[in-house]
């Protein structure tokens, strides 16, 4: 959970960056010093030291995260290779040699075999003190550093060469990001596996986007949501192992933690996008339809009060103005009587004085804004009626009152038809 | 009408700028071939070339953001930069940022007193008013809660200057502040520029814009690769020189340049 923690603050400024696919390349990267630290380990013979075999797999595992680092960076400037194209040669290289390196030690260090493996996918089911101890610090000291140098971090991410220029140590605060972010990976490594490392780095800080425009509570939500995967993975896949040994114990079905706080994370990143009150898709989508809603009340309003307030109209009358389908015009019109603005009579609809008010209100809106479009815009008669149409839904009390001052009152649109007054 | 600062021409105030022989290559390009010139303080001074003529090189040289092959020096008011940054504020181009990052319009004119902070410190109450008086000059004040994501090209410019001038320094170096403006900005731009000078600031502003290369500025750089000139704009924005700067006379030179340049990096067999 803790490891989660960390990593999630370190997502945010790599997302920033927009250098998102780094996680990818560092837990790759590290994959081989993983399998090298197991093997020196199992060749000092220190099989059943718990803490010293993490000690070298930590070890192993930086120095190659460190060096995958170097050398895109290398790649990119000698070579002159794209950043992309570095980053994903490096990446698979370096896995490729950790996997071939891993059937090497299958057979020649077959329990510690296991425990690389482990790695790939994660398991945090197996901690000790120590590695909550380690784990503590870690995280203790990624938020120290994001508090501290917080407006540092916040101005290098912005605009590089400015804060070089003011003179903000650009490149020690750069080389301390980077050691901070290879130990978040190599240490999450453990809990969420290396295949999926970058995902911890990225998904909260994707779904805390959504949530904050401003860089100090995008930290929070990030940290939050990292946390809460981090929590709900481990204990679902805790759980649903345990289920799934109930139903049938002969398949020894154990699931990795690394997937299930991964799935847990990628849940509520698309939660965030859908429904964030913001940018949420599904929330837009209401949003839209709401809107086209009162458009429709609104027009339908419109078309009754310009022929004649007073008369009643039938459903047919109103379907041949609309191009909406009767089963929905039946719902809008039932709404609308719930409203107070129409009242049925068998068969027949009259409006109700709220529903004259507010279609005098809407025929006035059309007709201000086709005069302003002729007077002010010089656009020809004839083409004004289409703008006014879009409009009339949407010009608020200020932008009404601000039209009739302009225009100066007006009582007579350029179509020649009375002006209701507000 | 130009009034005359009290210390520009006066001897015995620094000279806020001295290049000498700077040359700056980058692989098989030589961006700057050696420029050597002096600029007194209290003066509005152009930078203007061609496309591709130096010109953001020649600034980011002189801040020390780039980290090619660069030899020869710069001195600010006869010292080296370390000593005064706190005196040389930049406005980098508006494209050179991405402004989707989350962060306000006041937030963004702060970062120009993290400066004067120093590490680990917060602004205080004091640097939060100084945003606020300069937000007001450059006219931005009701925006300043706003996402900058959400501002125009002239409002995003503004904000840039704003925290540059936030910096309160002696030099400003300013990378193509009048490009993709409206009126209305060039003119508060302006305006602020010349209270500057006023005050025996000192101004570097790469420009395009010919037309106003006069009306504007008080002195003129002409960069294309080289120095073609730098002095007094009566003397030296006359047509003879920007035949000079924006001509085809020296493609010749230009051509041997890069030639020796491949060969000497090894693109090309000798």
């Amino acid at each position: 959970m803790l490891m989660c923690f960390s990593a999630s603050l370190m997502g945010v400024i790599v997302f920033l960056r927009k250098q998102s696919l780094l996680g990818e390349a560092l837990s790759h990267a590290a994959y081989p010093g993983i399998i090298a630290g197991v093997m020196f380990a199992g060749s000092l013979s220190f099989d059943e030291q718990e803490s010293w075999i993490s000690f070298f797999i930590l070890c192993g595992a930086f120095c190659t995260a460190w060096l995958g680092i170097k050398m895109i960076h290398w790649l990119q400037e000698k070579w002159r290779v794209p950043p992309d194209a570095a980053l994903c040669f490096i990446l698979s290289t370096f896995f490729g040699i950790g996997v071939t390196a891993t059937s090497e030690v299958q057979f020649s260090f077959t329990p510690l075999y296991r425990r690389a493996l482990s790695y790939l996918y994660g398991q945090a089911a197996t901690m000790t003190d120590i590695h909550i101890v380690l784990y503590s610090c870690l995280a203790f000291f990624v938020l120290c550093v994001v508090i501290f140098f917080y407006k540092e971090l916040q101005i290098m991410t912005f605009d590089q060469n400015y804060a070089k220029s003011i003179g903000i140590p650009v490149k020690k605060i750069d080389a301390l990001f980077f050691i901070l972010i290879i130990l978040s990976v190599v240490i999450g490594a453990r809990s969420v596996g290396v295949v999926l490392m970058s995902a911890m780095l990225i998904a909260p800080a994707v779904a805390a986007r959504q949530c904050s425009h401003n860089l100090a509570l995008f930290f929070v939500w990030s940290a939050i949501f990292g946390l809460f995967s981090g929590f709900f993975g481990n204990y679902f896949s805790v759980q649903f192992t345990e289920i799934l040994s109930q139903i049938s114990p002969h398949a020894r079905i154990a699931l990795p933690t690394g997937p299930m706080i991964v799935l847990v994370a990628t849940t509520i990143c698309i939660l965030t996008l859908l429904l964030s009150p913001t940018r949420g898709l599904f929330i837009r989508f209401c949003r839209i339809a709401y809107f086209q809603y009162t458009s429709t009340c609104e027009n339908i309003l419109k078309s009754v009060g310009r022929i004649d307030p007073d008369r009643s109209f039938s459903l047919d009358q109103i379907k041949k103005t609309q191009q909406i389908s009767s089963l929905y015009l039946r719902w809008i019109l039932w709404h609308m009587k719930r409203k107070g603005w129409i009242e049925q009579d068998n068969s027949s609809f009259f409006l109700t004085q709220s529903g004259k008010a507010r279609s005098a209100k809407i025929i006035r809106l059309h007709r201000l804004w086709e005069l302003y479009l002729s007077t002010y815009l010089g656009v020809e008669a004839d083409r004004v009626h289409r703008s006014a149409e879009e409009m009339e839904h949407i010009l608020t009390p200020e932008l009404e009152q601000e039209l009739s001052l302009l225009l100066v009152n007006p009582t007579q649109d350029p179509h020649h038809q009375p002006i209701p007054p507000p | 009408m130009k009034t005359m600062p009290p210390n520009r021409l006066d001897p015995s105030s620094p000279l806020a700028l001295a290049v000498h022989q700077l040359m700056v290559n980058f692989d098989t390009v030589t961006a700057l071939w050696d420029i050597t010139l002096s600029v007194p303080s209290g003066l509005l001074v152009a930078i203007v070339g061609p496309n591709g003529a130096g010109k953001s090189t020649f600034i980011k040289a002189a801040l020390g953001l780039i980290s090619p092959v660069l030899s020869g020096n710069f001195s600010f008011f006869e010292t080296s930069l370390d000593n005064v940054r706190q005196r040389v504020a930049y406005m980098p181009q508006r494209e050179s940022v991405d402004w989707d990052f989350p962060i306000t319009v006041r937030d963004l004119v702060v970062m120009g007193r993290y400066g004067k902070l120093g590490l680990c410190r917060h602004p205080r109450k004091e640097d939060w008013e100084i945003v606020d008086d300069y937000l007001e000059k450059v006219g931005m004040t009701n925006y300043a809660h706003r996402q900058i994501s959400q501002l125009s090209g002239g409002q995003q410019q503004r904000v840039f200057l704003a925290r540059a001038l936030a910096q309160e320094a002696d030099l400003y170096f300013m990378d193509e502040p009048f490009t993709g403006i409206d009126m209305a900005t060039e003119v508060v731009m302006i305006e602020l520029l010349q209270q500057l000078r006023s005050k025996g600031k000192t101004v570097f502003v790469v420009h395009h814009d010919l037309n106003t290369v006069e009306k504007y500025f008080d002195w003129v750089i002409l960069l294309n690769m080289r120095l073609i000139a730098c002095g007094p704009i009566s003397t030296y924005f006359t047509p003879s020189y920007l035949q000079a700067t924006y001509g085809k006379n020296y493609a010749l030179f230009d051509q041997a340049l890069k030639l020796s340049q491949q060969k000497q990096t090894g693109y090309i067999s000798p």
